[in-house]
């Protein structure tokens, strides 16, 4: 016997059932839509349901179970985003945290049955059951991920986790902010057991009704003791001042989620329960209402879907590269050897030295060897795919290439001409250059409707983004299979027109001068690199320009003056000097940094190489001009329509250049001070330390039209 | 306005402040009552004339719980209407209590005042009182660092270096095992004994007479890896984004040590102390209190001491003997270098790098060595300043008579 009820609004609804024989009711969850999500008709729907439970006789256990793919994928973000008001939002918190209360204190057994994944709200909805049983399968996600978008979890999560798993476990878990597989969430307790298919978690959970007809939640329970440190005590506090100490250094005081959720753990787990939710509520509205958040939600959201999805952007619905060639077998050549072959094709890398071949080849074995949870043959497999070579002849039949040989225009124009004529039929040419226009790279090509600008990040196998880069004579269909190729290899992609530097070398080389110009005009080279992570910049800029190495900047800088794009400022000349005197960068062991055996340490000479005191100097300061000329360079991107779509340069930005993520991206920088504000404060620094902070036509159009880049919320 | 004069002073001696010292078997009333009592019986004091009793305390919990200022006075039989208060200034609440007790019988309102402070760190841990100082939200809006990272980022950011902070442990060291081995603190030491009159312990027990500058520098940095490994230094860089690595110079031989022990003193107007037979020793010129950043927290010696001195119209140079609080080397040694003070005037019978600094009692014991200092060297002026947690300072400027 079954029954099904509706819920009173059109788009929320869940099927109830039970069995009267064994007194199990199920509660299926089936939301309108793709997902389940934490929204008002969630909240609707968990009342009826629990409105019929506590009133059930013979109701001897409930499971909750979901009809979609996921359990439930947590809070509705479109409603999150535009709540501003603390007041209301406070209010559907605790009638939020209410139903839960009422769940958890149903007084018979109750069972999450995690067939899918179960995040952010929906892991702390499955907190609220008294057992968690989750599908054995590693696409089954469990975890709270709020911090990543600045907030924390709010329905409970920062009091239920360190209550069920301990203090310092919940801990990592919820500032790192940490999505973790089925099989790994049962070894730190995050669930209770593992089945393997949905049935036989429907039955598990049955069977655990059935043997544990008192279960209570631990933290209703009277003789409830903390697992681990109990709070107040001194072990707690030095986790806690561990993990503070941890944060910070992480990030630098740039990010207030992370820091909150850490209080909202140590204040609430010292109070008792219902009250300890109210602490955590109190920290979420301050959070989701603030412009952090929304800027935050707005990209790391919104934007990175969109682009994920490739929304906006020609589609094919296969790449059709069976055989992909590339070209030098340096780290990128090698490790996109490795994700080639990991995506299943057929890979060529070729280098013409045999040295250079050799060590590409053994960075693909080295990769290969990582992935434990694939077995032997499976890695044979994948290893196989990837062949090398040292000549052209062996390309033969590549329907994609992809060259990422050194950074000069007459080496690439030799190496397309010699190569371009092994393609496939129809073939596609892709340049990994970081800044070399690709419609020059494209001019010996015979094919330039199918040539297009490939710029991988470094380490590859870890970085997210590809900036696909499309001259005016490349083909839709060209940028519709780079696309699905993107999709193919797990990248997340940004289309921008041609130009010099394209978007993310120009964003990045705007950072790492100015870090260097800062050091040229006096300001304490400390003081730089901290000003930069304290504004929220995720690798300081003296720090990074030591690893991409001052010696390739230096090259940069001479290139760049072809295309007229290096400035005259006593920033280059300093880099230029520092290579002159061989201090080339982190690998050659001293660059901006001296490298010893206790870590780095800032060389001691760069205060020789200033040209003075700086009259005004200071964090915020420096903050302010390191953001403020990125974000200017973002402007110029989008007026010289290398940025069609806006969210492509905060997507590009903070993935590729690892702007502050905290603002959001740079245009949402700008949006946040206002474009106004901005303007001034960019004139006045123009005319303090030159006219690379002028601000671009575009900009001062925007304040007379009175426009942002994206919609206030 | 009337003067406020100091009289008498006593102090326990300093047992080390672990369960194998010798006074970790006294409870920290009795250490308290006995120097209460001490100071009562050889001043043959009338405590129906003492208007209160202010002591010092750190760690009011446990053991030191609930006003223990009161109970001692009680258990030390002084008259049921000398009352008691018990004060928390971190390690500034000894000279606090004096300070405290100046201004009331400065005030006109109290006559006579006994103050003191005590500290058992072997039974009531440091840090055992809790507190938002431990709180992560107090660490984002506020800021707060154990002690010893700030130490040594006072020492970076001083340019003070571990040679220094050796040299200075041993120089504390060798003045102290003098001033003990000359009876230079005799006048003050009562021994600490049992109900059968038994000695518990009679000297100083945590100074060590076998160091030597080798031995200090073969020590690792007690800091060095809560500092770095747990990320803790990062935690000053919010303030001090100068300083990409704090130099980690401090250990258990050039800090100071955890030790047991009570210390109190008459603090009357001249009058009020001659009515009752008692001399004068010295007057409070001025006294002083500042505070300064919370996670450097240990440089509020120079501006409190600045202070008083302004305040008694004195300069430095008028000051004969300093008694500035050892907590770490590298306080006195920045004292030193900021206000030009040569190291033969600056605790000059050694401190609490050798002596120990029972948090609540130190700065009423500081009081104690200097006064016996300047009547050993027939001097006439001195200063006690202590750096205090939070990153308060305090200092009293006093006078001979």
């Amino acid at each position: 016997m079954s029954k099904t009820i509706e819920t009173t609004t059109d788009n929320g609804q869940a099927a109830l059932s039970f069995d009267p024989a064994a007194g199990i009711a199920t509660i299926t969850l089936r939301m309108a839509g793709r997902a389940n999500k934490i929204n008002d008709d969630f909240g609707l729907t968990l009342q009826q349901g629990l409105d019929w439970a506590e009133g059930q006789e013979g109701l001897r256990g409930l499971v909750l179970a979901s009809g979609h793919k996921d359990f439930c994928v947590g809070a509705d973000i479109d409603r999150l985003y535009r709540e501003r008001d603390p007041a209301s939002l406070m209010g559907r918190l605790r009638e939020l945290s209410g139903l839960l209360r009422r769940l958890e204190k149903l007084p018979v057994p109750t069972v999450a049955a995690l067939t899918g994944s179960a995040l952010g709200g929906g892991y702390e909805l499955a907190m609220a059951c008294k057992r968690r049983i989750a599908l054995e399968d590693p696409r089954v996600q469990l975890g709270l991920p709020e911090v990543s978008l600045g907030v924390i979890p709010g329905a409970g999560g920062t009091q239920r986790l360190p209550r069920l798993i301990g203090i310092q476990a919940a801990l990592e878990h919820i500032l790192q902010g940490k999505i973790v597989r089925a099989p790994q969430a049962k070894k730190v307790g995050l669930v209770d057991e593992l089945r393997p298919d949905a049935d036989a978690v429907m039955a598990a959970a049955r069977e655990w009704i059935q043997a544990n007809p008192k279960a209570i939640q631990p933290w209703d329970d009277k003789r409830f003791r903390f697992p681990g440190p109990r709070p107040g005590g001194a072990d707690a506090r030095n986790i806690f001042m561990a993990a503070a100490a941890m944060l910070f250094k992480k990030t630098a005081g740039a990010f207030p989620a992370a820091e909150d959720a850490l209080s909202a753990v140590q204040e609430g787990c010292a109070l008792v329960f219902d009250r300890a939710l109210e602490v955590e509520m109190r920290y979420f509205t301050k959070l989701a209402t603030s412009d952090q958040a929304k800027d935050m939600i707005r990209t790391l959201w919104f934007h990175r879907t969109a682009a994920e999805k490739h929304e906006g952007l020609p589609r094919a619905e296969e790449h059709g590269f069976t055989k992909v060639g590339i070209l030098g077998a340096g780290m990128m050549g090698a490790g996109l050897a490795f994700i080639c072959a990991k995506a299943g094709l057929q890979v060529v890398l070729k280098d013409v030295k045999p040295e250079a071949l050799e060590r590409g080849l053994a960075h693909v074995d080295a990769e290969v060897a990582k992935l434990r949870h694939l077995g032997e043959d499976q890695r044979k497999a994948l290893r196989g795919r990837v062949s090398g070579t040292l000549s052209v002849g062996e390309l033969q039949g590549c329907d994609l290439v992809i060259e990422a040989v050194f950074e000069s225009l007459e080496l690439k124009h030799m190496v397309t001409r010699e190569t371009e004529p092994v393609l496939a039929e129809g073939g596609v040419w892709a340049s990994n250059t970081s800044a070399i226009p690709i419609g020059d790279l494209a001019k010996a090509s015979a094919h330039p409707d199918r040539f297009i600008g490939m710029h991988f990040f470094s380490p590859v196998e870890k970085m997210q983004l590809l900036e696909i880069i499309t001259p005016k004579g490349t083909s839709e269909q060209t940028l519709a299979r780079s696309l699905a190729f993107t999709r193919a290899i797990k990248k997340l992609p940004i289309v921008v027109g041609d130009g010099y530097g394209f978007y993310t070398t120009r964003v990045f080389s705007a950072y790492i001068v100015e870090g260097a110009q800062l050091v040229a005009e006096g300001h304490d080279p400390a003081t730089i690199e901290w000003a930069a992570r304290a504004a929220g910049m995720v690798v300081a800029p003296l720090q990074v320009f030591d690893e991409v190495t001052l010696t390739l900047a230096a090259k940069g800088f001479k290139q760049g003056r072809e295309y007229g794009r290096t400035l005259d400022i006593p920033g280059v000349a300093l880099v230029e000097a520092m290579v002159e005197r061989g201090r080339h960068g982190k690998a050659a062991g001293q660059g901006f940094y001296d490298y010893g055996k206790d870590g780095r340490r800032l060389w001691s000479g760069l205060k020789e190489l200033a040209s003075g005191t700086p009259e005004q100097t200071g964090v915020e300061l420096i903050g302010r001009r390191l953001l403020g000329l990125q974000a200017l360079e973002a402007a110029r991107c989008v007026e010289d329509e290398v940025i069609e779509r806006p969210r492509d340069a905060e997507v590009g930005a903070i993935f590729g250049v690892g702007f502050a993520p905290n603002t959001g991206g740079p245009l949402s920088y700008i949006d946040r001070i206002g474009v106004r504000e901005f303007v001034a404060e960019m004139d006045g620094f123009a005319d303090a330390y030159g006219e690379r902070y002028r601000p671009p036509k575009l900009l001062r159009s925007m304040v007379e039209n009175g426009e942002r880049f994206f919609e206030a919320v | 306005m009337p003067d406020a004069y100091l009289f008498d002073a006593v102090r326990t001696p300093r047992g080390r402040g672990k369960e194998s010292g010798s006074l970790y078997t006294v409870r920290p009333v009795d250490l308290l009552a006995q120097s209460l009592a001490a100071l009562r019986d050889r001043n043959e004091l009338d405590t129906t004339q003492v208007d209160d009793v202010v002591v010092g305390c750190v760690t009011q919990t446990g053991d030191q719980g609930a006003c223990i200022a009161r109970f001692a006075a009680l258990e030390a039989g002084y008259d049921v209407d000398a009352p008691g208060v018990t004060l928390n200034r971190f390690c500034g609440s000894g000279l606090q209590a004096i300070n405290d007790a100046a201004a009331m019988v400065a005030s006109g309102f109290y006559d006579l005042v006994v103050a003191g402070g005590v500290e058992s760190m072997s039974r009531v841990k440091m840090g055992s009182d809790g507190g938002a100082i431990w709180d992560p939200r107090t660490q984002w809006n506020v800021g707060s660092v154990p002690q010893g990272i700030s130490a040594d980022l006072l020492a970076t950011l001083r340019g003070i270096t571990r040679d220094d902070v050796d040299r200075f442990a041993l120089a504390s060291q060798q003045r102290a095992v003098d001033a003990i081995e000359h009876h230079r603190f005799d006048r003050s030491v009562v021994p600490v004994v049992d109900d059968s009159g038994l000695t518990v312990l009679a000297r100083d027990e945590y100074p060590r007479p076998e160091t030597t500058l080798e031995k200090l520098g073969e020590l690792s940095a007690s800091f060095e890896t809560m500092g770095r490994q747990f990320g803790l230094d990062s935690l000053t860089r919010g303030r001090y984004p100068q300083v990409e690595r704090i130099d980690h110079i401090h250990h258990a031989g050039n800090s100071s040590g955890i030790v047991d022990g009570a210390a109190a003193q008459i603090v009357a107007t001249k009058e009020k102390g001659e009515a009752m037979g008692l001399t004068p020793r010295a007057r409070v010129r001025s006294v002083a209190v500042v505070g300064t950043d919370p996670i450097l927290m240990l440089a509020g010696p120079m501006p409190a001491s600045r202070r008083a001195l302004h305040k008694a119209g004195m300069e430095i140079g008028d000051i004969d003997l300093f008694e500035v609080n050892e907590a770490f080397a590298a306080v006195p040694l920045a004292f030193m270098q900021e206000l030009g003070v040569p190291h033969d005037k600056v605790n000059v019978n050694g401190g609490a790098i050798a002596l120990g600094h029972p948090l609540g009692a130190t700065g009423a014991m500081l009081m104690s060595t200097l006064l016996d200092a300047l009547e050993d060297r027939n001097l006439s002026t001195g200063l006690v300043t202590l750096c205090i947690g939070g990153g308060m300072g305090i200092a009293t400027v006093v006078e001979r008579v």
